[in-house]
């Protein structure tokens, strides 16, 4: 009885196997190990969404083979993201990773991509650690700004709108992002011609800004420049609002064109500076060559907002256009990973969030970079003008008075 | 600098005071470390949160509501889940009152994603100038609050029947049985009034912080540290201890150079010394008022 058991059993997961072998066959599978819970799930969520609406782009097909992404909930955990990348490269054999989107969970699983190295669509991370570490890979294609990428736009483009030679003063967090992200802040802001008075340091997840405040007062910079986590500066701006600095201008990076960080800030985000490779609401025309993928940004929101009831964020744009660049590689190569590179180094396209189209950055340390492109935008009376560059400029930037 | 460095000290040590009262009070006569307390912070934030968003009612107003509904949750809890594990090790006490904060936690990320979110009534942004120093309103309510709930908690304590019950069954459990004391009806009480406490705490500082709902580890590691500072179980001990770190912390700040940076880590080598000089902390016996 045991032994028909055992070969009912056998014969059931040699079955599974083979079906699941048969499908994987006809299918192409792309791993996405994604932050779908714990403390990055905004990223997460948000990356899922673009891939799904990107794929839904498709029709689920490439040249008639079904296309799927196998999501993983890492649980913005790096031992979990860990064990996806080795799930899904090791035992699914998948040749194609999205994912993950937390420069944290990048730094955690790129010893278990090296493996198998699949292609790899990297939609996230801002540190220049992965640079260091898998920027040269020629199978890894970053798709997300790196940290200098922000001050190297910002401080040319103060410098253009505000001119230099102002004084400035830096706040930065005791965390990685805040760390990694100082010597190119000093680096950028110095060649731009801006004077650096002050340094400050900031505890993560700190109650109380005022000591630093009072401090930066006695600075009297012109330009207040901050490397914090987006939930700490909403405090922060909420006590430079309250202290009632006067520094004409508040600069930042990304957080500030970020819907939640507005609406967490309220009244305190009037002013503030950031910058994004897609701000909400403005005019982008469809691509030229693939408007059946790269609509118009009017027209791609709507869809978006219909499909997910909610506002698109850069995150939702930049993950949707990264996810079409691999699918349109696929397009072209089939299911060879090797041609798929090939295919992804020659993309040119316009898409939701600038050029689509892969080159060495200027530190040279990735090969493969796209979407590195950013504009800056205040906020003016709950809304962002576009500051720069030039070409797409919605208003003048307005110096802020308490 | 002086007078601003003080006024900053006080509020911040009547925010972390408020952090640690609930716990202090559960801990005292329960004897249970509630690792969930934190989450209950974090509830009682996004209640405020909600009740000012979708009904535009002022957080302030929110407190006593959330205190009702934080004793009722904070009763249930203990007479269908904690009350289990009265007699059990610590260790599983700890284990189970982490899992109810993994639980609870999960479910506001399931509810409210993770989001940023924060009330911003009007006052919120207001503050108080008098000459040289400035004092933000939204942290003065704060620390009005604390003190009003502190006193409340040492009225309780000591003027009230099962106030004096409570601190009977914390000196010891079985003397207070054999005086006819309900212990077990005590302790739910306790618990209840240690997660509305908690509750109110977070409708106070909704408006002031960043709520995500992952806020409650960072909150609860402060209010452990503030209750070792004053010592377990002293509600005297909560607000002089909160008041202590405010001040280490504030002060560091303001005069060592990246000072802010560094403060949350001085104010934690400095409690560990003072532990080694008196390991009781501040006011180091169990629940008196």
């Amino acid at each position: 009885m045991k032994v028909k058991l055992r070969a009912c059993i056998a014969g059931a997961l040699a079955l599974s196997t083979a079906a699941g072998a048969a499908n994987a066959a006809d299918t192409i599978q792309i791993g996405a190990p994604l932050e779908l819970s714990g403390r990055f799930v905004a990223f997460g969520a948000a990356g899922k969404r673009g891939a799904e609406m990107a794929l839904e782009t498709f029709k689920g097909e490439v040249n008639g083979k079904k296309v799927e992404f196998l999501f993983r909930d890492i649980q913005s955990d790096p031992q979990a993201a860990v064990a996806s990348i080795n799930e899904l490269t090791e035992q699914t054999k998948v040749k194609y990773i999205f994912g993950p989107i937390a420069s944290v969970m990048f730094a955690a699983v790129i010893p278990a991509w090296r493996q198998q190295k699949p292609v790899w669509i990297g939609h996230g991370s801002v540190t220049t650690r992965t640079e260091e570490e898998v920027g040269g890979e020629r199978r890894f294609f970053h798709t997300y700004p790196y940290a200098y990428h922000y001050h190297q736009t910002m401080s040319a483009g103060l410098k253009s709108i505000i001119g230099s030679g102002k004084k400035i003063v830096i706040v930065y967090s005791d965390d990685a992002y805040g760390r990694t992200s100082l010597p190119f802040a000093r680096q950028f802001y110095k060649e731009a011609g801006f004077e650096i008075a002050g340094e400050e340091l900031v505890r993560q997840g700190a109650a109380d800004y005022n000591p630093i405040l009072t401090k930066i007062r006695r600075l009297r910079p012109e330009a207040l420049v901050t490397l914090v986590q987006t939930s700490d500066l909403v405090t922060l701006a909420k006590q430079i609002k309250i202290a009632g600095i006067n520094i004409p201008y508040l600069v930042d990076g990304l957080d500030v064109l970020l819907e939640e960080w507005q609406k967490a800030a309220g009244d305190a985000q009037e002013g503030w500076i950031g910058l994004s490779g897609y701000i909400h609401g403005m005019e982008r025309p469809a691509s030229k060559d693939r408007p059946d993928i790269f609509p118009s940004l009017s027209d791609w929101e709507k869809r978006f907002r219909d499909k997910y009831q909610v506002e698109p964020t850069y995150l939702d744009a930049g993950a949707y256009s990264a996810a079409s660049l691999l699918l349109m590689a696929l397009e072209k190569a089939g299911d060879d990973p090797d041609k798929v590179v090939e295919e992804l180094e020659k993309l040119n396209t316009e898409t939701l969030v600038g050029p689509g189209r892969f080159t060495k950055t200027s530190t040279g340390g990735t090969v493969h970079q796209a979407f590195e492109s950013l504009m800056i935008a205040q906020r003016q009376n709950g809304k962002s003008i576009i500051l720069y560059p030039p070409e797409v400029k919605t208003g003048e930037i307005k110096a802020r008075t308490e | 600098m002086i007078l601003q460095l003080l006024i900053d000290s006080a509020l911040l040590g009547g925010l972390y005071a408020l952090l640690a009262l609930g716990l202090v009070l559960s801990f005292g006569v329960t004897n249970i470390l509630n690792f969930a307390h934190g989450e209950a912070i974090m509830l009682g934030a996004y209640g405020a949160f909600w009740a000012f968003t979708l009904w535009g009612i002022d957080p302030l107003l929110s407190i006593p509501i959330m205190l009702v509904v934080g004793f009722g949750a904070g009763f249930v809890c203990f007479r269908y889940v904690i009350e289990r594990s009265l007699d059990a090790p610590h260790l599983n006490q700890i284990l189970l009152t982490f899992g109810i904060g993994l639980i609870l936690q999960n479910a506001a990320v399931l509810a409210w994603t993770g989001d940023l979110r924060s009330a911003n009534p009007s006052y919120s942004m207001a503050a108080i100038n008098l000459a040289e120093v400035f004092i933000p309103v939204g942290r003065l309510l704060t620390f009005t609050v604390a003190a009003a709930l502190a006193a409340i908690l040492y009225m309780w304590l000591t003027r009230t029947e099962y106030g004096r019950a409570s601190r009977a069954i914390a000196q010891n459990e079985r003397a207070a049985k054999l005086m006819g004391i309900d212990t077990r009806f005590v302790y739910s009480l306790v618990f209840a009034i240690s997660i509305a406490v908690a509750a109110a705490t977070g409708a106070a500082l909704s408006s002031i912080t960043t709520i995500t709902p992952f806020i409650g580890f960072h909150l609860l590691v402060k209010a452990f540290a503030i209750m070792v500072l004053g010592g377990a179980g002293s509600i005297s001990g909560a607000v002089l201890g909160g008041v202590l770190l405010g001040l280490l912390e504030t002060t560091v700040a303001y005069y060592v150079p990246e000072g802010s940076g560094w403060a949350e880590g001085v104010a934690f080598v400095a409690l560990f010394l003072f532990l080694l000089i008196r390991p009781q902390g501040l006011i180091g016996t169990r629940v008196h008022g």
